[in-house]
């Protein structure tokens, strides 16, 4: 109950600090329009030389665009600012101040600062799913969206835990104010389906940095590709990375030791 | 005038070579998405057997030959140079009698690009071993034409940056600015795919627009993939471009720097 309270006060405030920039906010919604023209005359030139990439039609890539801005959103809209304040706290020392709040840090740490105006492009990455769905002419079994919603929750999950242990990295190396860099730089590769991509960048994004798992996957269970053997590994995949995360965040703050002291 | 650039050498390469860390993360980043294009599109062209022409070979050497060419012709001076506007720190550089941008900043972004191509050197050799590009047809006068064309899509692309950069002494915006020119340069350099396969209106602008020169032109030179003619037409074109930036950039900075007030002072 705290938590919910606490996550609705992060958002009141957040949505007073975005509303003192409403022409930033104008401006940054104006560019995301012009990058999701980008993103669909791509797909179009794509797709006027050939009728499939890697298996996947041109609705499906759609949709996939959509899962993709779906993670993409999460890490623009939590990841960096969170990330930015932590690194800050680790720096000067105010992480103090945090730990001593009667609250779990780990949730105080990366829901603190959430970048609002973005939820638009929640809005946004449904309407492309739904439409890319609607291209593509299969019909969806409800067993299959199902299927679907639970993995794509269970791909953020997996992305927000590794989240997790890259900036709990910085207990054990200070320096380490580049910790999502190497997330961000991999998460365009969730773009377009793994089955494109040569094996060892195969093996990179779905086991390493495993943006697949938040983006093809989720996908190919509304495609009807995997078995419920497979679902139930990722499902598995999903919490067993948010238990290690936790763990690996606990073991962090008992080697925090404030910045002055 | 050679010493101010060797001192402004030395220490902008000390500086950069502090951030070495920082640079690797930075080269990664920028690693990932060419090496995506090429993943799709040589995956079209092996189902399909070409495409328009192009076979995976032509992809593969494409974009192999595009990690370079962007690495030598790109530049981060907004990334380096806005934040000095917009806190007032640039008034230190301003009292200096060298120009700031041309002399400080242009040395700092050849510095950055002398140790980013030291660490995009052995990550091209792997690549090479992963992606087996057959670069028989690349010729030495075709590197050594591509050359002079990649020092003068350098300079346009600096100077066209260095004039967005400038903006910040009318706008606190000048990063989205930037963005929308980063779209543009998506659109028209052959980043995303060799210009020929893009729809036909997008290659008749491109062709007068500079950004195809920072990338595009030079590739074609080394792959050897240009008549004399469009050779000649590509330097031609760098040339008027070059005097049209210098231009430009002049006129924004000279207007710019009367309306800088520095913060605090």
């Amino acid at each position: 109950m705290d938590t919910l309270k606490l996550l609705s006060a992060f958002l009141k405030v957040n949505i007073q600090m975005s509303l003192a920039y409403r022409a930033d906010t104008v401006v940054n919604i104006l560019l995301n329009i012009m990058w999701l023209g980008w993103e669909l005359l791509s797909l179009s030139i794509i797709f006027n030389n050939t009728e499939t990439i890697g298996g996947w039609g041109f609705g499906e890539l759609i949709a996939l665009l959509g899962v993709f801005r779906l993670v993409h959103t999460l890490m623009i809209a939590l990841i960096w600012p969170n990330t930015e304040k932590f690194n800050q706290s680790i720096r000067d020392g105010s992480m103090d101040y945090t730990l001593l709040q009667p609250i779990n840090s780990m949730f105080l740490v990366t829901f603190s600062r959430i970048n609002i105006w973005r939820v638009w492009d929640l809005v946004l990455a449904t309407v492309l799913i739904l439409v890319g769905i609607n291209i593509t002419g299969d019909t969806i079994t409800p067993l299959h969206l199902l299927t679907f919603i639970l993995l794509t929750i269970s791909g953020a999950i997996v992305i927000y835990s590794l989240w997790i242990v890259l900036i709990a990295l910085t207990f054990w190396f200070t320096k380490f104010d580049n910790n999502v860099t190497i997330l961000q730089a991999l998460l365009d590769a969730g773009r377009y389906p793994v089955t494109v991509y040569p094996v060892w960048l195969r093996i990179i994004v779905t086991f390493i940095i495993p943006v697949a798992v938040a983006t093809t996957v989720p996908l190919q269970a509304l495609r009807g590709d995997l078995n419920i053997s497979r679902i139930l590994m990722f499902l598995a995949i999903g919490i067993a990375s948010f238990l290690f995360a936790s763990r690996v965040w606990k073991a962090g703050l008992k080697r925090y030791s404030g910045a002055s002291s | 005038m050679f010493k101010i650039f060797q001192r402004f050498w030395q220490v902008n390469w000390a500086e950069q070579w502090q951030y070495r860390a920082n640079l690797l993360m930075y080269l990664l980043y920028w690693l990932v998405s060419p090496i995506i294009y090429l993943a799709v599109w040589t995956s079209i062209a092996n189902t399909k057997g070409n495409v328009n022409g192009f076979t995976a070979n032509d992809f593969i050497t494409y974009y192999m030959t595009l990690l370079i060419v962007d690495q030598i012709t790109s530049n981060i001076v907004i990334h380096t140079f806005a934040y000095k506007i917009q806190d007032g720190t640039l008034s230190g550089e301003l009292i200096r009698p060298v120009h700031p941008m041309l002399t400080n900043a242009l040395v700092n972004n050849i510095a950055f690009k002398g140790l980013t191509i030291m660490g995009l050197t052995p990550i091209w050799i792997i690549l090479f071993f992963l992606f087996r590009p057959d670069f028989s047809n690349v010729a030495l006068s075709g590197i050594l034409l591509a050359i002079p064309a990649m020092i003068m899509g350098f300079f346009i692309g600096f100077l066209l940056s260095a004039a967005i950069t400038a903006l910040a002494f009318w706008t606190t915006r000048v990063y989205s600015i930037h963005e929308f020119y980063y779209a543009l340069i998506l659109l028209f350099s052959g980043q995303f795919v060799p210009l020929t396969l893009m729809p036909k209106l997008i290659q008749d602008i491109a062709q007068f627009l500079p950004f195809q020169l920072l990338i595009y032109f030079p590739i074609q030179l080394i792959l050897g993939k240009l008549s004399s003619a469009q050779i000649l037409q590509g330097y031609v074109m760098g040339v008027i471009w070059l005097v049209v930036s210098i231009a430009i950039f002049d006129w924004i900075w000279h207007h710019g720097v009367k309306r800088f007030s520095a913060v605090g002072a």
